[in-house]
């Protein structure tokens, strides 16, 4: 099927196209640049155009959601709305239904999202919940930052057996990239504890988080990943984090990056938690602008921001230590578990009040961050769903970055407690973003970042995955209209995915099965095998289940995208 | 003043739920306006006509100018009140689940008894239950921990078990006997029962005030620092009566009051 999207005001920051009005063809899910006469038209004339948008960090599918689902019956019966047309029934809030996860991504004009904190050992029942969303491909990411064996390896700095380790546990779980959340901590958690800062050893293992880091970096970059280290660092939420937080950043800095098709050595994930300066909550401050400047000095660090959004939401990771520390906080009830040798977990239900000191600085902190990281290449939209905020509320971010009117307003109108004129820099910040930075931080940045050559942008061959939402960027005035601006980037005009119309005028109109990104490294089978032959006894002796049942086999991931990489080379 | 009158032709065996059929949607509705509409039963929706015969005299300039009255066999309607905000409705039958539920403001008057659940997370206005209602009155809902957070209950007759739990506000009146775990989680609000309680009232509880006229069989061991009271005024109601007076539930170091009457209790000191 052939299309002409007719006359809209397309950005898309990769291609340097920057609010031009043109039309954009495609045909059989690729974007073209001709078609034949037959081609159906689309008229957007004046219309916002962008690639669709990719999330580059959410928790979407796998067992803390199914918890989340479980324990929180009360985010289920928010957000309520009947089966209409081809979409089922949708329920949940911060924690929605399968179904629903696709269909409001689909909404929003987005078509791809990394599921961020895959548990190795549940990665079959993270697949089959991906294959419970639709429209929309998943790329997850599995957790590896307190798995004993590789603990064991950087202690020992085997690099070679790290990447072989890493190599062959992508392959087998279906996975993407590698994930660390809170380095040495999770492990800690086994045994009660925490570790805080890079130095303080795990129980046992007497590895660092400075040693982890370093090591899973260096492995990365052997392979020539597509995807740096997505980075979970130590502290997360603690006040005077950042310190933590711009070691961390420092650590990767001499590591040469090994592939062409990113610009970063690391990722930072959710920055908003890890920017926080004082040394308890009563003299909690912004450091913001200490961790932005580390940022815009150093190119080879990208990050996502976790922006508070003010909802009642649910908490959910692997930073078992700190769900616990959350639920002692605020009282609610608390959900924790141990997966074997491979990581913790928590879940807290939480509220986010702008009547709240704490919440409203780290609201702050959230928007200091993208307003005050000059590169847009570098910051990307999230909330880190659910964590700051549902994925839902993306549009109200964005709002909030075109208007500093309307952060101005809530400032002044008390919507947000006056702590944040004393502890932040927000109030004196008057940057709006454009909608091409728009565009860059919630698609062509993160696609970039994760080496997604094939979407994010609106180039000759990359997929037909398109949004087009009904704002005339040369008539609308963002800074003003924000009101507007929040609501048509959350009811898409139309969502394209693959070169077929899912969205049409906000309503899902069509459902299709949703797609799993993994990579696939070559070249290392030998060292793959002799590291496997190594760790069986231990595996043996300490799983509570057989190696033969631990791989996700192929039926569990029915439409695979399979990304293949030469293990040493850099990845085009 | 509009007075909108359900007159029940038929019953059915599953419940029918009247949670759209609350002053705040109908109050400017004529009669071929419940002509046309269908209500839900179990996935599927029926013509109302089938059910009830509406008459509709007067009229309404607001939802709060609205009088509801069901007439009938009301023991398998469900969600009466449910969401509402204003205006007021009177069932002249026992009722089923969820009467009540969620309202935030009017007023309910149930001439019989109510099933569970009635007044559940209800935030203001005022239900009355002139029979006995059963399990979860006031409550929260599964998972929730909120419970009823403003208004004011009235049950002439019993409560069932878990009366006012995780309530964060409100005042619960029971004239009649009560079933276990009354005000389990509350943090707010009062609850006062005439009658007799049969186990652990209080429990977990971190704030609020409950007060039992009648015999308790079982305290929990989490309340502590018992003192006799006279005439104490809780909530600026001033309560005649001699009390023992109980701090708790220590086990959540929680700062509950819970105030036995003395005479019918003196087994606990």
């Amino acid at each position: 099927m052939e299309y002409i999207l007719k006359n809209g005001i397309v950005y898309d920051p990769t291609n340097k196209i920057d609010g031009e009005k043109k039309d954009v063809l495609f045909k059989d899910g690729k974007i073209v640049d001709s078609v034949s006469n037959d081609a159906k038209v689309i008229d957007v004339t004046d219309k916002l155009v962008m690639a669709a948008g990719v999330d580059p960090h959410s928790h979407i599918a796998g067992p803390k959601l199914v918890v989340g689902r479980l324990y929180r019956p009360e985010d289920s019966r928010r957000g309520i709305v009947p089966k209409k047309g081809v979409t089922r029934a949708e329920t949940g809030f911060s924690v929605p239904s399968c179904p629903a996860t696709g269909y409001r991504y689909s909404r929003m004009g987005y078509g791809t999202v990394v599921e961020a904190a895959m548990p190795p050992l549940e990665a079959k029942h993270t697949h089959e919940e991906i294959n419970a969303i639709p429209n929309i491909d998943v790329a997850p990411l599995p957790l590896f930052g307190n798995n004993w064996f590789i603990l064991e390896y950087a202690k020992e700095n085997k690099i070679d057996d790290l990447a072989a380790f890493i190599s062959y546990w992508l392959r087998l779980v279906k996975g993407y990239g590698i994930k660390l959340v809170n380095p040495c901590g999770g492990e800690a958690w086994g045994w009660g504890m925490n570790v805080h800062g890079l130095d303080d050893p795990a129980p046992y293992f007497d590895v660092t988080s400075r040693e982890v880091i370093t090591a899973l970096s260096k492995a990365n970059e052997k392979l020539g990943l597509p995807h740096s280290i997505h980075l979970h660092p130590n502290d997360l939420g603690h006040p005077g984090n950042s310190r933590t937080t711009i070691e961390s950043m420092k650590l990767i800095k001499d590591i040469a990056k090994n592939s062409a098709v990113r610009d970063q050595t690391v990722h930072m994930t959710h920055i908003q938690y890890h920017s926080y300066g004082g040394t308890n909550w009563r003299d909690f401050v912004s450091n913001a602008p200490d961790v932005a400047d580390f940022i815009n000095k150093n190119d080879y660090v990208t990050c996502d921001v976790g922006q508070i959004t003010l909802d009642e939401t649910t908490t959910m990771t692997a930073d078992g230590p700190m769900e616990f520390d959350l639920h002692q906080l605020n009282g609610l009830k608390w959900a924790n578990k141990d997966i074997e040798l491979e990581t913790a977990s928590g879940i807290v239900p939480f509220i986010y009040s702008g009547r709240n000191s704490v919440h409203s600085v780290q609201w702050a902190i959230g928007l200091e961050m993208f307003l005050l990281i000059n590169n847009p290449w570098q910051v990307f939209l999230t909330t880190d769903s659910p964590n700051a905020g549902p994925f839902i509320r993306y549009p109200r971010v964005i709002s909030w970055l075109m208007s500093n009117k309307r952060r101005t307003e809530m400032i002044e109108n008390r919507e947000v407690h006056k702590a944040v004129e004393k502890k932040s820099a927000l109030a004196t910040i008057d940057r709006e973003y454009d909608f091409n930075e728009i565009a860059t931080i919630s698609r062509s940045a993160p696609a970039r970042a994760y080496g997604f050559t094939d979407r994010g942008h609106l180039g000759i061959g990359a997929k037909a995955d398109i949004a087009v939402y009904n704002i005339k960027p040369n008539e609308i005035d963002p800074s003003l209209e924000y009101e507007a601006i929040e609501k048509h980037f959350g009811l898409a005009a139309y969502t394209i995915k693959d070169g077929e119309v899912l969205v049409k005028d906000g309503e899902v109109v069509k459902v299709v099965p949703s797609h799993t990104i993994w990579t696939n490294v070559k070249g290392l089978e030998s060292q793959e095998n002799a590291v496997i032959d190594s760790i069986m006894p231990a595996f043996n002796k300490y799983y509570t289940i057989k190696f033969e049942n631990y791989k996700v086999h192929d039926n569990y991931i029915p439409n695979p995208i399979e990304v293949k990489v030469k293990a040493g080379q850099a990845a085009k | 003043m509009k007075i909108i009158t359900f007159n029940q032709k038929k019953t059915s065996t599953i419940g029918l739920e009247f949670d759209e059929l609350i002053p705040d949607e109908i109050f400017q509705w004529e009669e071929k306006d419940f002509q046309k509409y269908e209500i839900p039963i179990g996935n599927s929706r029926f013509p109302l006509k089938d059910y009830f015969d509406v008459d509709v005299v007067g009229s309404a300039e607001s939802p709060s100018d609205v009088k509801i009255i069901l007439n009938g066999d009301l023991t398998r309607i469900k969600y009466i009140g449910t969401k509402m905000s204003t205006g007021e409705i009177v069932a002249n039958s026992s009722v089923d689940l969820h009467c009540g539920s969620e309202m935030s403001g009017g007023e309910i008057t149930v001439n019989g008894n109510a099933e569970s659940y009635a007044g559940r997370e209800m935030t203001g206005g005022i239900l009355t239950i002139k029979g006995n209602t059963r399990e979860f009155c006031g409550a929260s809902y599964i998972g929730d921990w909120r419970g009823m957070s403003g208004g004011t209950i009235m049950i002439h007759g019993s409560a069932g078990k878990q009366l006012g739990e995780c309530l964060t506000g409100g005042e619960i009146y029971v004239k009649g006997n009560c079933d276990i775990l009354a005000g389990i989680h509350m943090t707010k609000g009062f609850i006062q029962i005439d009658g007799d309680v049969t186990r652990w009232p209080g429990g977990q509880m971190q704030g609020g005030n409950i007060i039992i006229n009648g015999k308790l069989s079982r305290l929990l061991e989490g309340f502590v620092d018992p003192e006799i009271i006279t005439n104490p005024e809780i909530e600026g109601k001033q309560i005649t009566g001699k009390y023992i007076k109980y701090v708790g539930d220590i086990a959540r170091n929680g700062k509950g009051n819970l105030y036995l009457d003395a005479d019918k209790n003196r087994n606990f000191l």
